[in-house]
């Protein structure tokens, strides 16, 4: 175990610093400023806006019934909407008649429908499921 | 349960300060998507370096990369960029679970321990770029100031590095989570188990339902379900998306009216399109594969490179310089190496899927060859020579 963790390590502060070198002699000048300042915008973003976001979601199904089942479709539904909003934010495809042909709006929309209908027969599934179960005890009762 | 109910025990003996009530912040949730996310970056590191050496090969490369399957870098990259989109969710989710160390009290204890916690920063950080950047390069829509080529190279080493530093620094605890019988998993709330079933199960739909929307931009069989994706199989002219067109190339028509082709070597020629057409054609079925992502194959005819070289008497094993006419874009000039120039399937092709070539597929002519990216089958072939 300490061979690999040592190992594992050494290699990976190898890499850091390989990729550093790259960041700095071999971008144009002024990259490193604007570099770090995006890591730490992206950090800042996720921190502090997208995850309290997201735990506000969780607080808010922490009674719901079938709360599993709809923290599912929550995270189906974001992934979605996260892959979906950069191609109906960009608008033109400046000139090239091949990239962004669809009409993703609608298709945003109807991946959300499809993710709720999907939760609609997990659901149903599941309260079959309970039915029976409860059936089958009852009978074994009697 | 996942409350974030924060709550800071004052005691100086516990360094964990805030308590996010609930589980699933836990080390085995950590384990077991890190598992998932760590394969995600692998096959991104491993595929993007394949990418990058194919666009710019060192010396000692040039002539070694694999011109066969001619599908090589389409699947590689397909593959990059599914996975890349797949990594989303992953990353997302595991960074949600260790979300509370992010306010451990105190900061930081020690060197070792602040030394860990900007190795943490950098990994967080250089992960998040990474995804946004390749995530948007792939609707080609560039916000930030710097080059994408370089940044999401260099950060790739810098992405990679740190992954493996954080897997050393908390192999103990991963080895401890592990499994789901392993001694330490059995501490956590009994609870959590069916619990993190459940929020694996909901992450592999997030996943799957990304993969379902976007991958047929590249893997056939998901074609008629591509909903948000950059690229759709069937969208393009002559049954072939475009990347750069003619006019943003600043190709025109009347700059191709006197048009021939000119091959540099031993004994230099030019060719005219009539002349080119009168010699042998050659069909074949080749894949354009994009580093953005998308894929499709299609049906290429026209004059085998390795003919047009003989006929120059360009030795065999000789690496070549193409020449376009396009004056915008980095790769208006492209390097070729011996495994492409001789191979039989490659073409300086005329027609694409039985129609003559077009102003913005390249018309007059274009080099086709297989296992290449998109960017390096130059289009509007105006010179040939041997290189160096």
């Amino acid at each position: 175990m300490r061979t690999v963790r040592a190992v594992l390590g050494v290699t990976g502060v190898a890499l850091i610093a390989v990729g550093a070198w790259l960041l700095v002699f071999d971008t144009r000048d002024g990259t490193v400023p604007q570099v770090v300042l995006w890591l730490a915008g992206s950090v800042a973003l996720h921190d502090f806006l997208l995850v309290p976001v997201v735990l506000l979601a969780g607080l808010a199904l922490l009674r719901a019934p079938a709360r599993t089942v709809w923290r599912g479709a929550l995270l189906t539904a974001g992934a979605l909407t996260l892959l979906a909003l950069p191609l109906m934010l960009r608008g033109s495809s400046a000139g090239k008649p091949s990239l962004l042909p669809l009409d993703y709006p609608s298709n945003w929309a109807l991946s959300l429908a499809a993710t709720v209908l999907g939760t609609v027969c997990v659901l149903l599934v599941r309260a079959l499921r309970a039915g029976w179960a409860g059936r089958r005890a009852r009978n074994g009762r009697s | 349960m996942r409350k974030p109910a924060l709550r800071a025990p004052r005691t100086r003996s516990s360094p964990r300060a805030v308590r996010f009530r609930g589980g699933l912040h836990d080390p085995r949730t950590a384990t077991v998507i890190g598992r998932l996310l760590g394969v995600a970056v692998l096959v991104c590191f491993v595929t993007g370096l394949f990418s990058h050496v194919l666009q710019e090969p060192p010396g000692w490369l040039a002539t070694r990369t694999p011109a066969r399957p001619v599908w090589v870098f389409r699947l590689t990259q397909g593959l990059h960029v599914a996975t890349g989109i797949a990594a989303i969710p992953l990353l997302l989710a595991k960074l949600w679970t260790v979300y509370p160390r992010l306010f451990e009290w105190p900061p930081v204890r020690g060197v070792r321990h602040a030394l860990e916690r900007i190795s943490v920063a950098v990994l967080v950080a250089a992960a998040l770029l990474e995804v946004f950047m390749g995530l948007l390069n792939t609707l080609q829509w560039y916000v930030w100031p710097f080059s994408f080529r370089q940044v999401h190279w260099a950060l790739a080493w810098v992405l990679a590095g740190s992954l493996l530093l954080h897997i050393a620094v908390k192999a103990p605890l991963i080895s401890a989570h592990w499994r789901r019988r392993s001694p330490q998993t059995l501490q956590l709330p009994q609870e959590s188990d069916p619990d993190r079933r459940s929020l694996l199960l909901g992450l592999g739909s997030a996943v799957g339902a990304l993969t379902v929307v976007s991958a047929g931009q590249s893997f056939p069989p998901l074609r008629q379900l591509t909903l948000l994706a950059p690229r759709h199989m069937d969208h393009g002219s002559q049954g072939l998306p475009v990347n750069r067109t003619a006019a943003a190339a600043r190709i025109s028509r009347s700059q191709l009216r006197d048009w021939r082709l000119s091959v540099r070597g031993p004994r230099p020629y030019t060719l005219s399109l009539a002349e080119l057409r009168e010699l042998p054609q050659h069909r074949v079925e080749l894949p354009i594969a994009c580093v953005e992502g998308w894929s499709k194959s299609a049906r290429w005819t026209g004059v085998r490179l390795r003919d047009l070289l003989e006929r120059a008497e360009i030795p065999q094993g000789a690496s070549l310089r193409v020449e376009s006419l396009q004056r915008e874009g980095a790769f208006a000039v492209t390097e070729m190496g011996a495994q492409y120039a001789q191979d039989p399937l490659t073409l300086l092709a005329l027609g694409l899927n039985g129609e003559v070539l077009n102003l913005d597929h390249g018309y007059p002519a274009r080099i086709i060859a297989p296992g290449r990216p998109g960017v390096l089958q130059t289009k509007w072939v105006r010179q040939i020579e041997v290189l160096g």
